[in-house]
């Protein structure tokens, strides 16, 4: 708590020192996590992202300290993970609706992504 | 599972460094004698940085099959995201907010007109991870008709690339809110970056002393229409009959 105390700014703009992030950053982690539960458990978007977020769940569980938690977590300021995982959990919800893990929606048709172009036909 | 680009910002700093982590990874390009200098003018492309960039690619397409239709790496070392036009948000979305992309800079959004294909247009996001010090660019087609979802709900920063793009290829954004022209005059018909907007314009402007006012009128000695034939008897550049395609195609698992 001493070393919240003592930090005054993030010192990057708009951004200000988090009141209580030990608390914000769980329950940001475990939202993600049951946002998670709704998508198919054998994608890859699902087994990457849970396991990530078991991990960072995991730092934050071992450490009080916040400082302790950056370094070991090691993806910025505390303030900047929580920023991290709100994105995370809006991107998880719009992902339930968009089910990207689908088969390709529309093949390109052909000479699309060919470079130098195909000639052409007079 | 550890971010890709996590590790590609790593494995930059290592090469600046030269520790042993660079070592190991391009073992198989050093020899024990330093390889003779040719080409020093040449960039030279750090082939570590480029593998981290193909699995980066693959990373995407496994966690987005529905949209990535090609994965590859252009000028040596830029990663290149192919989609179908359906995909726009979700992709962008996903490049942003994803804790292993976190592309959460719009640096540009070009267009690209080959009349020859079948959707004409190209619609090229140019974006930047701050985060992982890391670039990639996201492209997807369209035609004169087809509109294209608009970016401005995930990146502010598209508002006015988005109007230039319609500005100047005729391509129509859907939810954009403020579609305008941006860069042409008050007025102005037409799309001056398509291939058949020919080259001198429609129309011509100058003082009229008489009517103490600048008058527009059609253009006399108009350009028909854009049409060269640029064919030669002789090969233009036969040193890069051999060259290497313009870009290297990253093997991606398509879903079935």
């Amino acid at each position: 708590m001493m070393a919240n105390l003592l930090k005054k700014t993030t010192g990057l703009t708009g951004l200000a020192v988090a009141q209580n992030p030990h608390h914000t950053l769980g329950v940001l982690y475990s939202k993600i996590l049951r946002a998670l539960q709704k998508i198919p458990e054998e994608t890859t978007y699902r087994k990457c992202t849970e396991a990530l977020i078991n991990e960072r769940a995991k730092v934050l569980k071992e450490n009080q300290n916040v400082d302790d938690i950056e370094r070991k977590i090691g993806c910025g300021q505390v303030e900047e993970l929580i920023i991290q995982a709100e994105n995370e959990l809006i991107l998880a919800r719009k992902m339930i609706t968009w089910t990207p893990w689908d088969p390709l929606v529309q093949k390109p048709p052909a000479n699309q992504w060919s470079w130098p172009p195909a000639k052409p036909i007079n | 599972m550890s971010s890709l680009l996590r590790k590609l910002t790593l494995l930059s700093n290592s090469s600046l460094r030269n520790n042993y982590g660079l070592v190991s990874i391009c073992s198989k390009f050093m020899s024990t004698e330093p390889a003779k200098e040719t080409r020093p003018t040449v960039r030279k492309i750090d082939v570590g940085a480029v593998d981290q960039l193909k699995d980066f690619g693959r990373y995407v397409a496994e966690c987005i099959p529905k949209y990535v239709q090609k994965v590859q790496i252009a000028a040596g070392n830029e990663l290149e995201i192919l989609i179908a036009p359906e995909g726009v948000l979700p992709v962008l979305q996903f490049l942003k907010d994803h804790h292993n992309c976190q592309f959460a800079s719009l640096v540009d959004i070009a267009g690209m007109d080959v009349p020859s294909r079948e959707y004409r247009f190209e619609i090229i996001y140019n974006l930047l991870s701050l985060r992982y010090n890391s670039r990639c660019r996201v492209k997807t087609y369209t035609d004169e008709l087809t509109p294209i979802e608009s970016a401005y709900e995930i990146f502010r920063a598209a508002d006015w690339y988005e109007r230039e793009i319609w500005d100047m290829y005729g391509v129509f954004f859907a939810n954009h809110p403020d579609l305008r022209r941006i860069l042409t005059d008050y007025g102005f018909q037409g799309h001056p970056f398509r291939k058949d907007f020919p080259l001198s314009g429609y129309v011509e402007v100058r003082y009229d002393d008489e009517k103490k006012r600048v008058v527009v009128e059609p253009l006399e000695l108009a350009q028909e229409f854009r049409k060269f034939d640029l064919s030669a008897p002789w090969e233009q550049f036969p040193n890069f009959r051999k060259a290497n395609p313009a870009a290297e195609e990253v093997e991606i698992n398509e879903k079935k």
